[in-house]
């Protein structure tokens, strides 16, 4: 391991609003003016590098990864030392501005590679913690925060809720087609160096971040995780690879750090706990061949056969679980947290 | 040469044109197919942010590339043209010549888009 590098570990910040004027709707928080979406993400210390909307959301991809904007939810997924919890005030005045409140909080976050390069409040959890307790207003009476552990401890999964008692979740993870979700946040370190050199670009190769991001997206198989969905993608300089994926109002994102001593690559996505998740899983495991993996879901309830289904759908491909924990949070639903590692040959 | 079709106004300078009737489109469509003239076609919504992060960007190209037609298509207006052309993410660029499309950008992608202006102008 490097002793200092890029940080690739996100944090991830979703927001969840409650309007009960229907003026405000369909849209929603969709309205939110492009120029106070720049503002937010200032407090943060990212821009916006591409975008994307279809008839369900918004996609942008960020300089430090991306953000999402549904009519009554945004998700912001942010790595390096950016200022995530910065976001929350100014969001909260721009809903406000639409006739919009939050009703729910989520902040989640693996283990930092470099803890000690990133700024206050990321300097612990508990200091997250405090700036969250802080921040959010008090109509979120319903709070929990937890560290879930691995074998390792330096492999944990920190997660923070905040709920509006009024306003519970079971409407919300269900999709327009009335699917139950699950949300599956799944890290990965140790990304194999030859499959990790395909997110270099290739020195003045005279092309644009666009181009040369779709062409790793169709170099690397990123395009067939989920061949349905429509992919905005992007390439930076020298190396590193961004996407946002749209599938009606299914988001999915792809963040690659691909640096030998501190490589990193993330995959998110939404599912239905009806459908199988093991090709994608299987896809993504492929595609960067990790030394070690984490996969956490979050759901308002699924049965015990989705994470032996995981652990089953990787293990073929080497990747043995190491670990296994779970916690509830209210009105966010359970949160599962298991842990792989790949079963090397020695050389 | 700029033709302005349609009888509504256009949110735009003569260089961008805009469609309001799927038949002015249908007409402007078969009459380019005689020239080899590029049409970029820019797929919106009113209601899409990233749209309008590339309308600033549509107006400098429009400026630059004189040789090349732009063209606004507002997806909830003419719904049977963009779904011909089957748009599913916006802001979509589709590239146009002699009635065929030959590439096609979606997403806030500026310097894509002008790479493949640029490519096929000529």
């Amino acid at each position: 391991m490097a002793v200092s590098g890029f940080e690739g570990f996100e944090k991830r910040l979703e927001l969840h609003f409650f309007g009960d004027d229907p003026a405000i709707f369909p849209l929603g928080l969709r309205k939110l003016d492009f120029e106070s979406l720049e503002q937010v993400l200032e407090a943060v210390q990212c821009t916006v590098v591409s975008a994307v909307g279809n008839s369900y959301f918004d996609a942008y991809v960020l300089s430090e990864s991306s953000l999402f904007v549904y009519p009554t939810k945004i998700i912001i997924k942010t790595c390096g030392t950016t200022q995530l919890l910065k976001s929350i005030l100014p969001l909260i005045h721009y809903a406000h501005h639409l006739g919009l409140t939050l009703s729910s909080c989520r902040y989640t976050r693996g283990s930092f590679i470099f803890p000690k390069s990133q700024p206050f409040p990321h300097t612990s959890f508990k200091d997250e913690v405090t700036y969250l307790q802080d921040t959010i207003p008090s109509n979120l009476c319903f709070r929990k925060a937890s560290i879930m552990p691995s074998k390792s401890s330096s492999h944990s999964w920190h997660v923070f809720t905040a709920n509006d008692s009024a306003h519970t979740l079971p409407h919300m993870p269900y999709d327009h087609d009335n699917e139950l979700l699950f949300t599956m946040e799944i890290c990965m370190t140790e990304l194999d160096p030859i499959l990790a050199r395909k997110f270099f670009r290739r020195p003045e190769d005279g092309r644009s971040g666009d181009s040369a991001g779709k062409e790793m997206t169709k170099l690397t198989g990123i395009n067939e995780i989920n061949p349905e969905a429509l992919i905005c993608d992007f390439a930076f300089d020298p190396c590193g690879y961004s996407m946002n994926g749209m599938d009606g109002d299914w988001y999915s994102t792809i963040h690659v750090t691909p640096e030998d001593g501190f490589s990193y690559a993330s995959f998110e996505c939404v599912g239905s706990v009806n459908d199988s998740i093991a090709h994608v899983l299987r896809k993504v495991v492929q595609i960067f061949r990790p030394g070690t993996m984490s996969i956490s879901t979050t759901c308002n309830g699924f049965s015990n056969d989705m994470w032996t289904q995981m652990a089953s759908a990787v293990e073929p491909l080497g990747m043995k679980c190491r670990s296994f924990a779970m916690d509830q949070f209210p009105a966010a639903g359970t949160v599962v947290f298991q842990t792989f590692t790949a079963r090397r040959k020695s050389v | 040469m700029a033709m302005v079709y349609g009888d509504r106004s256009t949110s735009f300078s003569s260089q961008v044109l805009t469609f309001h009737s799927s038949a002015k489109w249908n007409a402007h469509f078969d009459a380019l197919k005689q020239t080899n003239k590029l049409m970029v076609v820019d797929f919106t919504a009113s209601w899409c942010k990233p749209c309008k992060v590339m309308d600033p960007v549509i107006q400098e190209f429009a400026d630059k590339f004189r040789d090349v037609e732009f063209v606004k298509i507002d997806v909830d207006e003419l719904l049977e043209v963009s779904q011909s052309f089957q748009v599913q993410g916006m802001p979509t660029f589709m590239l146009i010549k002699k009635g065929k499309v030959t590439d096609k950008v979606v997403g806030v992608k500026k310097e894509e888009l002008q790479r493949l202006i640029e490519q096929h102008r000529k």
